[in-house]
Order: structure tokens, then C-alpha cells, then sequence
């Protein structure tokens, strides 16, 4: 038996918490220390899982499967693809990163650590869980510390906020909860037992059988999920409750709430909505492709007139979620990998936007433009890391924003190109207007913090960023360029979990990829293949240019379908080439 | 001995090397820019990173000369950007006549302005930081030119725009550079939209027919080599994309080369030192344009509407910006106009089919220009920061070397022979009266731009001779009416008047360390000492050897810079060996027809002498009475120097009217969609409010209610039981 | 062994005598003591009512239950209210106790701290 990683990655910073728990309340040091290691540990835990990763099958790694609840088909099922991967990583670093920065609470450490690590561990189960009662548990778990952090170490309205963040959040995922009831029962009904484990309904799904006699439930069911992960993304018009916990959270609040807390809802995208609804996609694609491309132009809009530094991130964030959601709904490789790209971008970037106002906040208490003017002169150092963690959230070639926000707009422009699911090129090139905007209110933010003389006499006296606050930050400026210049590091290990996402969303019943299917998998031009016959634990050594047995599907990348492939139509009709 | 070919990535490696070299150890050498052996180390390297690219360069194109066009080198690989299985972005460069050349331009004047901007900028404490981007600038710009694929072209397009953005604001300290500097990166952020917006319509066009045109084996459907063949047979057949695709790829060249509309970035953007004006915003950068729209020629060739589209935009701007330079009175806004006006003649000589003279004017203006813009920064460091010509006069007796250079600059771009301004005008005025490609219906768009060119021909060398005169002769020395000095750099320390610490008291004990003492505090104000030098009684100095050494080289290549280049057609056989993909060779000949062929020599050669007439005497005194302060002006030089409103529109309406968008936008997501939001909550806890009384707190009301409702519950069943017969 | 049908009444009918008392006790009393024990009277009714329905059931034959839990469930039901009795007995005594100690007055009519 191997050893239970995911389980370990998960549940230690829990268990660092109860050691917490131990610790006498007045050794404040020792408190930090303890949480500060665990992170540490944990972060070191996702590497480990990194390395032993296989990027080329798209089937769950690292399964971990034991029964809970027999009798309605629920169990405690952890596993990671491409999808969660990096979104493991990006957790485990970002809690590293915002408990280090926590350095600087003084009020109530112990609570406070106690209620990092409790966060950490409800945020790597949701991006673990295959079992959607334990998903639904651990997204609803991450809700009650990110509550406390709001509004225990917040700032002055931090009760409202985080009362708005807790329900706001909590109403909408109850729709998710009836929805994944409805799909057990489903299950129930196709098969006889009840399941609530992804695989199992992915598989019935794949060949049909799931909706085959419930057609008319599918778009309700759809919405349910939708409605969940619009709310927790956030997407126009669901987003009113983001600028506000955003600007009362304590700094490490904003970072993980920007960094990792919305990215549920772009990873529930890829792992629920995509797979298990794949005949009202393209009936939605619009709709949702609408709210996206509203949130992109409107966040960046509202972002541009905002008295104070944390809100304008903040809608900034509504615009950038915008870029995911296009990306992941062209449904497209070249836009779901931008989509999902763009989600590690948004939570490096915009985490390090949070991290240094953090740090500037905690010197000046003060978030408001007014406050601020000719920083750069002051901190030369603070300046640099700002520019270059704001170019990359306008997305300047060179730096990672580019490489997603690029991708996830090729892609949407491919599927409106092609008009397919009733888009057109108009949509793309308006969300292109984003980009613009992008610059806007960005190149506002950094004039009115760091340029012209410094007007506020406080400002004077502020020393430049200490060293370990510039290693913090610029660890986070090192993967900014990484993912710029080198993006295939965090691009390969996705792909095929990615490829193999799409095709369920877009391939026909009996072509999709089954993960409950081990012989299924994707061979190295992208085609979904059939492989000899093997057990799981080949597939974690799975190469794609050895043991294809037969193609089940090609890949089949262009839109429309090429006419002489032997692809089978794709859905949602074939797009017309525009002559014109 | 030949070079090998892979000493391209030096060439681009060496200019970014400089770069992380200055930003990393910079600051520590030149001691924060008070150690002048540190600036002159910090000064050589900084020409170093970009004269050694040059030489490499040069050699590289002298065996490039050598061969034909058949054995040019394949594409150079380093590694893929972006990887995927549907498609692959490598990090690749090429090497043919076109890169080449833009690449001797931007390393050689590169260097030049290296050179100068030493000298120009000795006195500065940012020193390090000012050389970091300038070679950031060099090899971003590199990237732009040497790469083979959209997406590295986009890479160094925006790159450039950083450098442009960053260096415009280099002066920070002054909010109207840091506005100006914004302006610059939105303005052209509109035209990577366009820019955008046909590369995806390209790509995506050819994906769509993909079943028709093949899928590139290694997928690299954004590089030159793959999509350029391909796209001819197709776009043939899609007239209506091909039109789409070029124009959106002009408005991302209308965003780079200010053209009009988006032009008006580029005279704010003198807001930043001279040299980097010189460079970028005259030489290289904002040619960029042009250089695209030769890159991608088959584009434009396959669409007439979108050549005559390019040609009369370009016409309009060159005659709109000329007309606008005779209303500006600071040297380098003139210069600035100058400039977007000469970029309309490069944008009318690609409209109209002759590619080549787009790229042989960037060459000569890259010289001419240069040359203006780094002399108008003599001029200026010579008069203690003062850029208004109307205080000027005489200044040639004093600065000798910088007059004579500015003065062949002058005579070149008025196009007297044989400077090379000349060649490239004359090939720009006969490629356009005889072309026969940029049509729109009926309406031969290009020729009547090359009319316009002629005028504005002869605009220019009034405009210039204005400049000239108003500067460097005349007998009224202004400046020495002027009142006792201002610099204008007095706003950088505009913080030294605060010693406030009241308000850092109010956090209490400084328990991080996070703010200087008092004793910290007054080092500090020590080393922000000012740094006035300058002649009490305003006398013009020369400026250093490395600051008209440069001047000298470009002086000589603005003489001979043309002839040497359209001797026997070497640049045009060098950068189109076989002509045009498409459009054949009659039709782009250059050679008009009947009498205007006959008198096109005289009619260009006549317009800038004619221009240098009338500026001559107008101006051979000095200021005219009516150009000396602004309430003498006449109304249309009033006109004139506001860009005839279309500034002050534009940005009214971007700024404020977007301000108000924004402001009624932010009005409606917190009452309207937040208000739903907690609207539905205050009903929820309003509902909560009504029942609330009942909560009488006694508890044996409470027990009382529960015992009407258990009554009440025992009785319904009751009546339910007897409802049903009594079967229960 | 069947006991005769004739004493289900009987039993029952001290069930709800016994219901009625502690209902009217709960009502009309102000001491939380006195109130206590007429909930206790009130659980011990229900409890006597499960006996009394666990005693007289019909014959198991004519249900033919194969569980058999099922015929202990009454005098289990009793066990359980016994079990809940005690500790709410245990609680609610306590909070007495510290509502005393507050404010040295036990009268429910002045404890009204939840009114909405």
C-alpha cells in the first residue's frame, strides 16, 4: 500500500492546527513558528506530489478511496489531475506565503494560525475530493475560517463584510448541494445504486445513459452548479460581495481569498460543469460568455474610479476572472489551457498585488490613493516589485498574465471565428477592450502611488522593504517570470487532463473520455486513445508514444471540424466560415 | 571567415544582459548616481552592450549579402514558449534583408544615442535606471524585428511600449510625465487590440481552412514561414477577411507610428529626456509600424482597399502634423510633429505598394531625425533646460559644432539634393503619383496622397526652416532678456520641503522598523542636495565630445546616407529581390506618367526650396512681432498649436467622459446590484423584525403556545381520522 | 399472558391524568423547580403511555416481524426518555443554579433575556 499523499497534504496543516491548539497562548513566537513550518512542510508535500506526478494520462493520481456513507454511495475519494495539480501547488504556496506575511498580526495569534491552517485544509480537500459530499463539505468548510479571518482581523465594516461573504457564498453553493443530490439520484435511477462520486456519474455521463431519460433536468441541473461557481468566481452580476471582503480581509485574508478561494469556482467549472453537462453547453456558452465578457469590461471599468488601492484590485479581479471563464467556455484546448493558466496567473499576480499593499498597509495604515504619491523615490525596491507584479496583471508579454490572458482569448476568438455556439467576433473583440481598460486603471494605480512628488509628509520617513519582505515578494516576481518566458512547465503536466476535459464537454456520447475507464487515455498528438489492457497502477507510469491500441476519438483542435477528418461532428452544429 | 548565424542570439542577448547588469549592480556602483567614475564605468558598458551587437550585426549582414535569397537561413530555434498540442509558439529568430537591416539601424543609431545620452544625462542621479531601460529598450526592440513569429513580434511590440512608457516617465517627480506616460502606453495598448485582433483573425482563419490549406507539420501557425505562403491561395478566395486582417493589423502600426487617430500620444511623449526621444519616439520604435507592414506585405497586397486605406490615413496625418508644427513653439514639439508627419510618408510610400521606400524613408529619418532630436537636446542642455524657440536666437555663433550638424539635419529633411532626405522623398513622391494599386473604387487614393505629399513637402521645409532660423540666427539673442534661471528639474525635490514627522508620530513606537530616525532622516536631506551648475549670465556652452561626436557621425550619414543607398537600386534589389508577391511590378514602378513624370524632379526639389524661401524670409530677422507671445497669434496658428481640438476632444472625452462612465458604473454596482444584494437581506431580516415580537421572552407563554399547538396538531389529526371515515 | 384488554383504558387514562397535571403545572407555575418536576410528570406520562401500547400490543404472529427489535421498542423508547430526562434535568438544573447565583432570584417570569 502506498503511501496516502493526498490524504498527508490535506490534513496536515489540520493536525498543525490541533498542535497549536497545545501551545500556550502567551508563546506568540512559538505559535508562528509551529504554523510557519507546517506551511513550509506542506508546500514541501506538494512538490513531492509534483515530482511524482505524470502529466501525460489524464486520469486521477494518487487515489485515495475508502467508504464513508455505503448506503448512499458516498465515500472519502481524494485524487489529482491536471486540473488540480498546480492549483495543489499555488494553495500550498500562497499559504506559505500569507502565513510568513502573518508575521505581523499581533492580535489573537493563536486563533488567527489556528484559523490559516483550518483554511488551508478545506482548501487542498476541495481541490482533492472526487466524492462531491466531501467536495461540498470541504467548499463549505472554507467558508467558517475565512469568516472568522474577515471579521475578527479585519478592518473597520469587517462584521458586514464577512456576514456578506459567508451568506452570499454559502446561498449560492445550496443550489450546487440540491444538484449534486439530483445527480446521485440519477445515478440511482440509471443504475440502482446511489453514487455521489464524480467517476462513477462521469461514466454514465460519457455514454449517456445519465440523461437519457432526464434530458429536461439537464439545464436546471446546470444552473445549480453554475450559479455556485459564478457566485464563488466572481462573476457579474454575482460579484458585489468580493470588493467588500476584500477590502475589510486582513492582508493574508485577500491574498488566499484572491488566490486561491475564487479559483473554486473556475476549477468547479472544469471538474463538474464541463464533464458532467456536455449536451447544454453550447446552448449555454453564450450566456455564460456573456456575464464573463460584462464582468471584464464592467470590473475594469468600476476598478478605474475606486478611492482605494484594495478595491481596485478587487474589481480588477472581477475583470480577470472574466478571462477565465472565456477561456474555459470557448471550449477550445488552446482556451481551456489559457483559462486554466490564467487562474494560476490571476492567484500569483493578484495575491502579490494584496501581499505588497499588505506590506505598505501595515507601514502607513492607509489604503486610499489620497494618502499616497511618489513612493518610487522613497522605495526603490517596493517600487520595482509592484511594477513588475502590475505589468503582469496587465498581461505584458514576457510576464505570466500574458501567456493565459493570450490563450484564453485565442481560444475565444477561434470559437467565435467560427461562430460557434452563437458567438461572433464581435464578443471576442469586445473583451479584447479589456485588455485596454487592463492598462487603464492600472497604469492609474501605479501614477497615483509611486509617481509624482510625495505630497503626505509621512511618507518620508518609510524605509524600503526589509530583506525577508523582499525575498516574500520577490519569490512571487521569480514565478511571474517563470510562467512569462517558460510557461510549458506549468502548461504540460495540464494538458492532457485539460484535452481530456474538453472532449467530454464537446465529444458525442460513447466518445467522450471516461475516467472510470483506465484503458482509456490521451496519446501524444492529443487524440483520446483505447491502451492495452492495464491496471491503475501503470497508469501512473503511463507514456503516450507506447501501447496505443486504437484511436477512440482525434483529437480534432479546429473549428469547424475538419471536413475530410475522420473526427465525428462536434457539438453545437458546424460553425460557418465567414466568407464576407 | 563567416560568422555562424546562431550569433544572432548575442545579438539580442547582449543588449538584456546590459540591462539586468545596470538594474542589479547599477545603483551600487554609481553610489545612487553620486560617483562619476561609477557613471562613466555604468556609461561604457551601456554603449558597450549595444555597439558590440552592431559590430556582430554588421558582419552577419555582410555575409548575408553574399548570398541569394534561395540560401538565406532557415529560421533559428532556442526553445518553445508555448507549447501545445494544438498549436507551438517557439522562441525563434530570422535572419533575412528586412530584419537585418532594422537591426543595423536600431543597434548603430542605438549606439550613437547611447553615446550621447552618456554625456546628456552625466548629470543625473538615476543614472543606472535611465541606462537599464534604454537597453531593455534595445532589446526588446531586437525581439520586435529579429523574431519570426507574430507573437515574439507582439512580445517586442509591447516590450517597446514599456520602455517608451517607462522612459517618458523617467522624471516621475513631475505628474505631467507620468500622465504623458500613460497616455503613451493606453494609446498604443489600443493598437495592440488591433494588433491582436488580426492576429487571431489571421490564425484563426487559416485554422478554420485548415482542411484546405494543411496543418503546418510543427504547428507553428503564428511564424512568418508557415502562415505567410499559406494565406495567398486562401485569402485570394476571402477578399472581405483579407481587408479585415489588414486593417486591424494597421490600427495596431496607428497605435505604434502614430498615425491618426491615435497619434497623439507622441508629442506628449517628448515629455522624456531627449535622447529617448531620439531613439524611440523618433529612430526606431515608432517606425515599428512601418516595419510590420513590410513584414507582413502580402497582407496588404492581397487587399486594395486596405492599401488605400494606409496610404491617405498616412497622407492626412503627414499633412494634419505638419500644419500643427507651425503652432507649436517648443523645439522638441516641433521635432515630435515632424515626425509623425514624416511617419505619414512612410505609412503613403507602403499604402501604395512601394514597401521598400517605407523602409528606405525609416533609414534616412532614422539618420536625419536622430540627428535633429539629439542636436534640439544640445541646444537645450546648452540653454539650461529652456525648449522655447521664442527665447532662442543667434545660438549659432556660440554652439558651432551643434548648429552645423542641426543644419545639414535641416537641409535634409527639407529634401535638398543631394542629402539623403531627397532620395527617399523623390521615391516616395513617384512611387505614389504613379501607382496604380492604392484605388477605392473609382478613387485613385494613392495618388492623390502623393499630391498631398508634395505639399506637405514643401510644409515641411517651411516648418523646419522655422525652427532652424528661430534657433540658430537671426540677430536677437532672447535668452538674454530671460529672467534669472529655472530648471525645470527643480520639480524632482519638490519633497525637500517637508521635515513633518507629526503624522509618523501617530502609529506610536516604530516597533518593525519600518520608518528612519531622526538621525537617518538628516543624511538623508544631505545627500538631496541640488545640483545647479549653470552660467550665471546664460552664455551657451558647447556641449561634451560624446554628446557631438554623435551628432558629427549622423550628420554625415544624413549626407550621404541616401545616395549610397539608392545608388543602383541597392536597397530596393537588397530588401525585395524579386519584387512583390502579388502586385506585379508595373504597377509600383515609381514612375508617373506624361508631364508629371516629366517635372517630378522639379516638383519635389522646388517644394522644399520653395518652403525654405518663404521660412527664410519670414524668419531671416528673428521672431516676427506676431509669433511673440500668444495673444499676437493669429487665429489659425492658435488653431494650429492646440492640434486643431483634436487633443483636447479626444482626451475630454476619455478622460472625463470616461471618468463619468466609470463613476455612473460604480453608481450602479454598489446601489443597483448591491442594493439587490442587500435588499433581499434587509427583507429577510425585515420579515425576522415582524414575527420577532411573539418572542415574548417568558417562558410560559412559550409553554402555553406549545401547548395550543400540540392541541392544534392532535386535533387536525382528529379530524382528519374522522374525515376518512374513522378507519384509522 | 395477555393482560385483559379491560385495564388498556385504565392505564392510559393515568397517562393523560397524570399529562394534564404537569401541562397545567408548567403554565401556572413560576418556580423553575416546581416546573421541572412537572415535566419530569410529563415525560413519565409518555413513558407510562409506551408501557402501557408496548404491554398491549397486538399478537407479533399477525405481523409476521422478522426483526425482533421491533417487540422491545416500547420499553426501549423508555429507556431512552429516561436517559434524554436526566440529562436535561442535569443542564437545566444548572442553569438554574447560575441564574441564581446571578441574581439571587429564580422567578421565570423575570428570566426573559431571549425575548427577540
Amino acid at each position: 500500500m502506498q503511501m496516502p499523499l493526498l490524504s498527508i497534504l490535506v490534513f496536515l496543516p489540520a493536525i498543525a492546527a490541533i498542535l497549536i491548539g497545545l501551545i500556550p497562548q502567551k508563546k506568540v513566537q512559538v505559535v508562528r513558528m509551529v504554523a510557519l513550518g507546517a506551511s513550509l512542510l506542506n508546500f514541501a508535500v506538494s512538490l513531492w506530489i509534483l515530482t511524482k506526478f505524470n502529466g501525460a494520462t489524464f486520469h486521477f493520481q494518487m487515489e485515495e478511496n475508502c467508504s464513508w456513507i455505503p448506503s448512499l454511495g458516498i465515500s472519502y475519494k481524494l485524487g489529482v489531475d491536471g486540473v488540480s495539480i498546480w492549483l495543489l501547488v499555488l494553495t500550498t504556496f500562497l499559504s506559505f506565503i500569507s502565513t510568513w506575511f502573518s508575521f505581523y498580526i499581533t492580535k489573537r495569534v493563536k486563533a488567527y494560525m489556528v484559523s490559516m491552517l483550518i483554511l488551508q485544509t478545506a482548501m487542498l480537500g476541495v481541490f482533492c475530493a472526487l466524492d462531491m459530499v466531501l467536495f461540498y463539505t470541504f467548499f463549505e468548510a472554507s467558508l467558517i475560517p475565512m469568516w472568522l479571518l474577515i471579521s475578527i482581523w479585519g478592518g473597520e465594516r469587517r462584521i458586514y463584510s464577512g456576514l456578506k461573504f459567508f451568506i452570499y457564498t454559502f446561498a449560492g453553493s445550496i443550489f450546487m448541494l440540491v444538484g449534486m443530490i439530483a445527480l446521485a439520484y440519477l445515478h440511482k435511477e440509471a443504475v440502482g445504486t446511489w453514487s455521489f462520486s464524480i467517476v462513477d456519474i462521469q461514466k454514465l455521463v460519457a455514454s449517456g445513459d445519465l440523461w437519457s431519460k432526464f434530458e429536461y433536468l439537464q439545464p436546471w441541473l446546470f444552473w445549480a452548479f453554475a450559479i455556485a461557481f459564478l457566485v464563488k468566481c466572481p462573476a457579474f452580476p454575482f460579484h458585489t460581495w468580493l470588493p467588500d471582503a476584500h477590502v475589510e480581509a486582513p492582508t493574508a485574508g485577500s491574498v488566499i481569498l484572491a488566490g486561491v478561494l475564487l479559483k473554486m469556482g473556475t476549477y468547479g467549472f472544469l471538474r463538474f460543469v464541463l464533464p458532467i453537462f456536455p449536451d447544454v453547453l453550447p446552448q449555454m456558452v453564450p450566456y455564460i460568455s456573456v456575464l464573463a465578457i460584462i464582468g471584464i469590461i464592467y470590473g475594469a471599468i468600476v476598478a478605474a474610479v475606486q478611492p482605494d488601492v484594495k478595491k481596485l484590485v478587487a474589481y480588477s479581479s472581477v475583470a480577470h476572472m472574466g478571462f477565465v471563464l472565456i477561456g474555459i467556455f470557448s471550449l477550445t484546448n488552446d482556451g481551456i489551457m489559457g483559462g486554466a493558466m490564467q487562474q494560476l496567473n490571476h492567484g500569483i499576480s493578484t495575491g502579490a498585488l494584496f501581499l505588497l499593499i499588505g506590506l505598505l498597509y501595515e507601514r502607513t495604515h492607509t489604503r486610499m490613493f489620497k494618502d499616497y504619491g511618489g513612493l518610487k523615490a522613497q522605495m526603490p525596491i517596493f517600487a520595482a516589485i509592484f511594477l513588475i507584479v502590475m505589468l503582469s496583471s496587465v498581461g505584458l508579454p514576457g510576464t505570466n498574465g500574458f501567456i493565459g490572458e493570450f490563450l484564453a482569448m485565442y481560444g475565444f476568438f477561434q470559437a467565435a471565428y467560427a461562430n460557434m455556439f452563437g458567438l461572433n467576433v464581435m464578443y471576442a473583440a469586445v473583451a479584447g477592450i479589456g485588455v485596454v481598460l487592463a492598462a487603464v486603471y492600472l497604469l492609474w494605480m501605479f501614477q497615483k502611488m509611486f509617481y509624482g512628488p510625495i505630497t503626505n509628509p509621512a511618507l518620508l520617513r518609510l524605509k524600503d522593504l526589509k530583506p525577508w519582505e523582499t525575498v516574500m515578494a520577490g519569490s512571487l516576481v521569480v514565478l511571474i517570470f517563470w510562467g512569462g518566458l517558460y510557461p510549458s512547465t506549468f502548461l504540460e503536466p495540464m494538458e492532457a487532463s485539460l484535452n481530456a476535459t474538453r472532449m467530454m464537454a464537446v465529444n458525442p456520447a460513447n466518445k467522450r473520455p471516461v475516467w472510470a475507464n483506465i484503458n482509456h487515455d490521451i496519446d501524444s498528438e492529443g487524440d483520446l486513445v483505447e491502451v492495452a489492457s492495464r491496471t491503475p497502477d501503470q497508469v501512473a507510469s503511463y507514456n503516450p508514444t507506447t501501447a496505443v491500441v486504437r484511436v477512440l476519438s482525434p483529437a480534432n483542435y479546429y473549428f469547424p471540424p475538419l471536413v475530410n477528418s475522420p473526427q465525428v461532428q462536434g457539438r453545437g452544429g458546424s460553425g460557418n466560415v465567414r466568407t464576407d | 571567415m563567416d560568422l555562424p548565424w546562431t550569433l544572432i542570439w548575442a545579438v539580442l542577448a547582449l543588449p538584456l544582459v546590459g540591462s539586468i547588469i545596470q538594474a542589479v549592480m547599477g545603483g551600487r556602483i554609481t553610489r545612487n548616481g553620486t560617483d562619476e567614475a561609477g557613471k562613466r564605468l555604468m556609461g561604457f558598458l551601456a554603449v558597450f552592450f549595444v555597439a558590440v551587437p552592431f559590430v556582430i550585426a554588421a558582419l552577419l549582414t555582410l555575409r548575408l549579402t553574399n548570398l541569394s535569397p534561395a540560401d538565406y537561413p532557415e529560421p533559428l530555434e532556442a526553445f518553445d514558449w508555448i507549447a501545445l498540442k494544438s498549436m507551438r509558439i517557439p522562441f525563434e529568430l530570422v535572419i533575412d534583408p528586412l530584419s537585418m537591416t532594422m537591426t543595423l539601424i536600431i543597434t548603430g543609431i542605438g549606439a550613437l544615442i547611447h553615446l550621447y545620452a552618456t554625456g546628456y544625462m552625466a548629470k543625473e542621479k538615476d543614472y543606472a535606471r535611465f541606462f537599464t531601460y534604454l537597453n531593455l529598450f534595445i532589446a526588446m526592440m531586437l525581439i520586435l524585428v529579429l523574431g519570426n513569429n507574430l507573437l515574439m513580434m507582439f512580445i517586442g511590440w509591447e516590450g517597446v511600449g514599456l520602455c517608451s512608457y517607462l522612459l517618458i516617465g523617467f522624471w516621475y517627480k513631475d505628474v505631467a510625465n507620468a500622465k504623458a506616460a500613460n497616455k503613451a502606453f493606453i494609446v498604443n495598448r489600443i493598437g495592440d487590440w488591433g494588433f491582436c485582433l488580426g492576429m487571431f483573425t489571421l490564425v484563426a482563419f487559416l485554422m478554420a481552412n485548415a482542411g484546405q490549406a494543411g496543418i503546418p507539420a510543427d504547428l507553428r501557425w503564428f511564424s512568418y514561414d508557415v502562415f505567410l505562403p499559406n494565406c495567398v491561395v486562401l485569402l485570394q478566395q476571402n477578399p472581405g477577411v483579407a481587408t479585415a486582417i489588414a486593417i486591424f493589423f494597421f490600427i495596431g502600426a496607428m497605435g505604434k507610428s502614430a498615425q491618426f487617430p491615435l497619434y497623439f500620444w507622441l508629442p506628449d511623449a517628448m515629455a522624456g529626456p531627449t535622447p529617448v526621444s531620439a531613439l524611440i519616439h523618433a529612430a526606431t520604435m515608432v517606425t515599428a509600424g512601418v516595419f510590420m507592414l513590410n513584414r507582413l506585405h502580402v497582407l496588404f497586397e492581397l487587399s486594395p482597399v486596405a492599401m488605400a486605406i494606409v496610404a491617405g490615413i498616412g497622407a492626412f496625418t503627414a499633412l494634419f502634423a505638419a500644419l500643427i508644427a507651425f503652432g507649436q513653439t517648443d523645439i522638441k514639439k516641433v521635432l515630435a510633429y515632424s515626425t509623425v508627419s514624416q511617419l505619414g510618408f512612410m505609412f503613403i510610400a507602403c499604402g501604395v505598394g512601394a514597401f521598400w521606400v517605407g523602409i528606405f524613408h525609416v533609414i534616412t529619418h532614422a539618420f536625419f531625425k536622430a540627428l535633429l532630436f539629439l542636436g534640439s537636446g544640445a541646444v537645450i542642455a546648452s540653454m539650461n533646460h529652456e525648449q522655447d524657440m521664442r527665447r532662442y536666437g543667434n545660438l549659432g555663433k556660440y554652439i558651432k559644432v551643434t548648429a552645423f550638424t542641426m543644419v545639414i539635419g535641416w537641409l535634409a529633411i527639407s529634401g535638398l539634393p543631394p542629402l539623403s532626405g531627397f532620395f527617399s522623398k523623390e521615391a516616395i513622391l513617384g512611387g505614389a503619383l504613379g501607382n496604380q494599386v492604392a484605388v477605392i473604387g473609382d478613387v485613385p487614393v494613392g495618388v492623390i496622397a502623393g499630391w498631398i505629399a508634395l505639399a506637405v513637402a514643401l510644409l515641411t521645409a517651411g516648418y523646419m526652416t522655422r525652427l532652424t532660423f528661430l534657433t540658430f540666427f537671426g540677430t536677437k539673442e532672447q535668452w538674454r532678456l530671460l529672467p534669472a534661471h529655472e530648471d525645470h528639474h527643480e520639480a524632482h525635490h519638490a519633497e525637500d520641503n517637508s521635515h513633518d514627522h507629526a503624522v509618523h508620530g501617530d502609529h506610536g513606537e516604530d516597533v518593525h522598523g519600518f520608518f528612519f530616525s531622526d538621525k537617518e532622516m538628516a543624511t538623508r536631506h544631505a545627500e538631496h542636495e541640488h545640483h545647479h551648475d549653470l552660467t550665471p549670465d546664460h552664455t551657451p556652452k558647447e556641449v561634451y565630445p560624446s554628446m557631438w561626436i554623435p551628432l558629427v557621425v549622423l550628420a554625415v550619414l544624413s549626407v550621404a546616407g541616401g545616395i549610397l543607398l539608392n545608388n543602383n537600386h541597392l536597397l530596393q534589389h537588397w530588401l525585395y529581390p524579386h519584387g512583390l508577391t502579388l502586385i506585379p511590378h508595373e504597377a509600383v514602378d515609381g514612375h508617373p506618367k506624361g508631364w508629371v513624370g516629366q517635372y517630378l524632379l522639379l516638383m519635389g526639389i522646388g517644394a522644399g526650396v520653395l518652403g525654405m524661401v518663404w521660412g527664410y524670409f519670414v524668419y531671416r530677422n528673428g521672431l516676427p512681432k506676431d509669433e511673440k507671445d500668444e495673444d499676437s497669434w493669429k487665429p489659425w496658428r492658435r488653431s494650429a498649436n492646440a492640434q486643431f481640438g483634436y487633443d483636447s476632444t479626444i482626451m475630454d472625452a476619455g478622460v472625463t467622459g470616461g471618468g463619468m462612465l466609470a463613476n455612473l458604473a460604480w453608481w450602479f454596482d454598489s446601489k443597483i446590484v448591491d442594493g439587490l444584494v442587500n435588499g433581499i437581506a434587509g427583507f429577510t431580516g425585515g420579515l425576522g423584525r415582524l414575527f420577532k415580537a411573539s418572542q415574548s421572552g417568558y417562558a410560559r407563554s412559550y409553554a402555553l403556545m406549545m401547548l395550543f399547538g400540540g392541541l392544534a396538531i392532535v386535533l387536525y389529526f382528529v379530524y382528519v381520522a374522522n374525515s376518512l371515515g374513522g378507519k384509522v | 399472558m395477555e393482560g385483559s384488554n379491560l385495564l388498556l383504558p385504565g392505564y392510559l387514562s393515568v397517562g393523560l391524568f397524570m399529562f394534564i397535571v404537569g401541562v397545567v403545572g408548567v403554565i401556572v407555575r413560576r418556580n423553575p423547580i416546581v416546573i421541572f418536576m412537572c415535566i419530569e410528570l410529563m415525560l413519565n406520562a409518555v413513558n407510562l403511555t409506551f408501557l402501557t401500547f408496548a404491554r398491549f400490543r397486538p399478537s407479533p404472529a399477525l405481523h409476521d416481524v422478522a426483526d425482533p427489535q421491533i417487540y422491545m421498542s416500547g420499553q426501549m423508547m423508555v429507556v431512552f426518555v429516561m436517559a434524554v430526562a436526566a440529562a436535561e434535568v442535569a443542564v437545566g438544573l444548572g442553569i438554574i443554579m447560575a441564574i441564581f447565583r446571578l441574581r439571587q432570584n429564580v422567578d421565570v417570569d423575570e428570566m426573559n433575556l431571549l425575548r427577540g
